[in-house]
């Protein structure tokens, strides 16, 4: 019986079941979720947004440690050895397909499959040395025995217990400006889309100069609405805010200042460089891109405003803070600077979370690295363990 | 990466261990200590640099700036090797250092992060492992230091007044002479790594003899009186420093004879005065660094470099001297810099013509190169015979 839950099986769940596997086999994790395939959401989101290339770079993938990295693969599918000298200076980035593939290939060989429940977790309960996982069995196909109603082939609960869990959500939705929501007009930037002939694009991150470029690209006329300017950054966050060094001065900060810190470091930001410059330079002297506050009479509006933010969006996290009282500030879940839940995680059980609603632990957790770093304090955790 | 304080001197230490050992290594098969001191002085500078420059400077770190940092620390080792004057030598200490940072550059970005799971995320901190690394680094550093405190060869103190010779040493040992220490009728040197200081030689058929033994050191001796030699050196290693000997008399005596060493790296002469003698000093077959003597009053050449010697003179005085000042001779290789031909003589009785009086001459296929001379007052001032070259150069050196 696995005694470790991974709920979520998304990149970030996918990413932890790669660290545990260091320790544990497969038969010893259970992996919840709702796709067999790890990328299978954020390949739709890459695909809508027409991204060829990752902001990552050759650690940003899902393997436990961050040697081998992409480009060491990169070297030997391309049989060059320039992705390996673009890394030494921070200027490889793996393409989309070579991530996908690389997923794949880790799926195949981790032994995933053999791990994944398709299940939706409903619940996370806590109980003496461990966690209480809910979930809603498949509904039987056989037919009711006879004396017995039809609510008999009802979808029945089904509760486990685990004593590691981690908690792997994924993002709680697209977020669309309440303003645009029932605009016909207005799609979200990772839902399937084409381009019209003019095009406003709300937002300032990456997802939005990634649609700047592909609608000028297509041959639109390009509005661009932001609150403020982005800023021009190579990854996600400071590179700083990647390891302890930057890490020691965020988890001493209290609670207000750092949700200051948070929203400083989570505001839009892409990668500075003429591929994003020079074509948007040229449109604009075309006057086929300009900048203004406002949508205003394009004949699409293309959302590229992210996801809905804190742990009231997400049902099962809500539920968890709901029931047992847990700590949160402005919509954040408080968590310890390891990624755990304080007063939910001590010698004999632990609770974890990855992904983007561990951003109060690490402020790049949306990333392939932020789910390492909440992978490897979990597997900690589980390795100190006293009952294990 | 972005480095902790104590992750980057966790990641120094233990990249370090590697080369160290390799270094403790190398300094067994060498009979040297020159790499265990390069590496302790590796560990010094970039411990330094790490604390004081590299980590308030470099929030971040990338890994290409690992060349440029390589190379300030590189400089700044160059700089103490040679303003401390150690004695490595520059080619292999080069190689060990180049060794050293592939080494720690390949473990920093390959090796750690393989072997320590958070190794990114924790600024390059290794836990137990760094600190047994650098309780490792501590041991090799402490051991190193001990034996070479137990190997120090016993200091044998050779009192005032007259000992009678001829004095054999057969054992590594430093003889320290007291002031006034005298030994009559020659000194032989018959072991490695002995060391002579402060010793005065007088009469003997060589003044110090030292022959088939490596790594001997003479300091401040002063040989008088030899019939042949003042100091005499045969296939063995040696440095000479600060002598002088006085060849007045000895028909066919010379200053310093260093021949047939070739293989056994870079001997030195330095810092010698030497009067009279038919050679002041004189190498063949050998690699000698001849450096700030003072040779006078010589019969035949002042300082000699022959028979397939490769040899550099540099900032010698020579004065008065019968023949030639300096000479290269017999296929050898010279580089003479900034050195001082004064009152060269020609040697008429000779009849010779290699013997007019030349400040600096090359014979027999030999070739000279010529930076910063002073020729002053010789019947002919430089020249070659016999297919040799005469070159000014403007790169002194090998």
């Amino acid at each position: 019986m696995p005694q470790v839950a991974v709920v979520g099986s998304g990149l970030a769940g996918f990413t932890a079941y790669q660290t545990l596997r260091r320790a544990l086999a497969p038969g010893d994790i259970a992996v919840f979720g709702t796709d067999a395939d790890p990328a299978a959401a954020w390949r739709v989101r890459a695909a809508a947004i027409g991204q060829r290339e990752m902001r990552s770079e050759s650690d940003g993938h899902c393997l436990p440690t961050s040697f081998p990295g992409l480009a060491i693969s990169s070297v030997r599918r391309r049989r060059s050895p320039r992705p390996l000298l673009d890394s030494l200076l921070d200027r490889y980035h793996p393409t989309v397909d070579e991530f996908l593939a690389h997923v794949e290939r880790l799926r195949e060989r981790s032994g995933w499959d053999e791990s994944l429940v398709l299940r939706t977790v409903e619940r996370v309960r806590a109980t003496d040395g461990g966690f209480e996982l809910e979930w809603l069995e498949a509904p039987s196909a056989e037919p009711p025995a006879p004396g017995r109603n039809s609510r008999a082939r009802l979808r029945r609960t089904r509760r486990e217990r685990f004593a590691h869990v981690l908690l792997a959500p994924g993002h709680p939705g697209l977020n669309v400006p309440d303003e645009l929501r029932d605009d016909p007009r207005a799609v979200h930037s990772y839902e399937p889309h084409d381009y019209a002939a003019t095009v406003t694009v709300v937002g300032a991150g990456l997802a939005a100069a990634t649609e700047w470029l592909n609608a000028l690209a297509a041959g639109a006329e390009v509005v661009s609405v932001r609150r403020r300017e982005p800023t021009r950054r190579p990854l996600n966050v400071p590179r700083q805010y990647f390891s302890r060094r930057g890490l020691a001065g965020f988890h001493c900060l209290g609670p207000h200042e750092r949700v200051e810190r948070l929203g400083a470091l989570t505001a839009p930001s892409y990668p500075p460089g003429t591929q994003w410059d020079e074509p948007l330079e040229r449109a604009a002297r075309e006057g086929r891109f300009r900048v203004e506050q406002t949508v205003n009479g394009s004949a699409q509006v293309i959302c590229a405003t992210g996801f809905r933010r804190g742990f009231r969006h997400d049902r099962l996290l809500a539920r968890l803070v709901a029931e047992h009282g847990l700590e949160t500030t402005e919509g954040w879940l408080v968590l310890n600077p390891d990624s755990t839940v304080p007063g939910l995680s001590d010698a004999t059980r632990t609770l974890a979370v990855a992904g983007a609603p561990a951003q109060w632990a690490f402020p790049a957790a949306d990333s392939l690295a932020g789910a390492r770093y909440a992978a490897h304090g979990f597997l900690r955790r589980i390795e100190t363990c006293r009952t294990r | 990466m972005s480095y902790t304080l104590r992750g980057r001197v966790e990641t120094r230490v233990a990249a370090l261990l590697v080369v160290l050992l390799a270094a403790c290594a190398l300094a067994g098969a060498l009979h040297r200590w020159w790499p265990v001191e390069l590496v302790a002085l590796m560990a010094g500078v970039g411990l330094f640099l790490d604390l004081e420059v590299w980590h308030r400077l470099l929030p971040y770190q990338p890994a290409w700036a690992t060349v440029p940092l390589g190379a300030v620390e590189l400089a700044a080792l160059v700089a103490i090797v040679y303003g401390f004057g150690l004695h490595a030598p520059l080619v292999p200490s080069l190689g060990l250092f180049g060794a050293g940072w592939l080494v720690s550059f390949v473990l920093a970005q390959a090796g750690f992060p393989l072997l320590r799971l958070g190794y990114a995320e924790d600024g390059g901190e290794l836990g137990r492992i760094g600190a047994a690394a650098a309780g490792a680094v501590l041991l090799a550093l402490i051991g190193s230091a001990a034996t070479w405190y137990v190997r120090l060869p016993p200091v044998v103190t050779l009192s005032a007044g007259v000992h009678k010779g001829p004095l054999v040493i057969r054992q590594r040992e430093i003889l320290q002479g007291k002031p006034g220490a005298v030994v009559r009728g020659g000194i032989v040197v018959a072991h490695d790594d002995v060391q002579i200081r402060n010793v005065t030689v007088l009469g003997g058929t060589n003044g110090i003899t030292v022959d088939g033994v490596d790594g001997t050191v003479l300091d401040n001796v002063t040989v008088e009186g030899a019939k042949l030699d003042g100091i005499h050196v045969r296939a063995a290693g040696i440095v000479v420093r600060d002598c002088t000997i006085d060849m007045l008399g000895a028909r066919f005596g010379q200053g310093i004879d260093i021949s047939f060493n070739m293989d056994m790296g870079m001997s030195v002469v330095e810092g010698c005065t030497i009067v009279g003698g038919m050679q002041g000093i004189t190498t063949h077959s050998s690699m000698t660094e001849i450096m700030r003597n003072r040779v006078s009053r010589t019969r035949r050449q002042a300082i000699d470099v022959d028979e397939m010697s490769m040899g550099t003179a540099s900032h010698n005085v020579i004065r008065n001297a019968v023949g030639v000042g300096l000479y290269c001779n017999d296929r050898s290789m010279c580089m003479f810099d900034h050195n001082t031909v004064v009152g060269t003589r020609p040697d008429r009785s000779s009849g010779l013509r290699t013997k007019r009086g030349f400040g600096v001459l090359a014979s027999f296929q030999s070739e000279a190169d010529l930076w910063q001379n002073r020729l002053v007052a010789n019947p002919v001032a430089a020249g070659t015979v016999l297919n040799s070259t005469l070159e000014t150069t403007r790169r002194p050196g090998w």
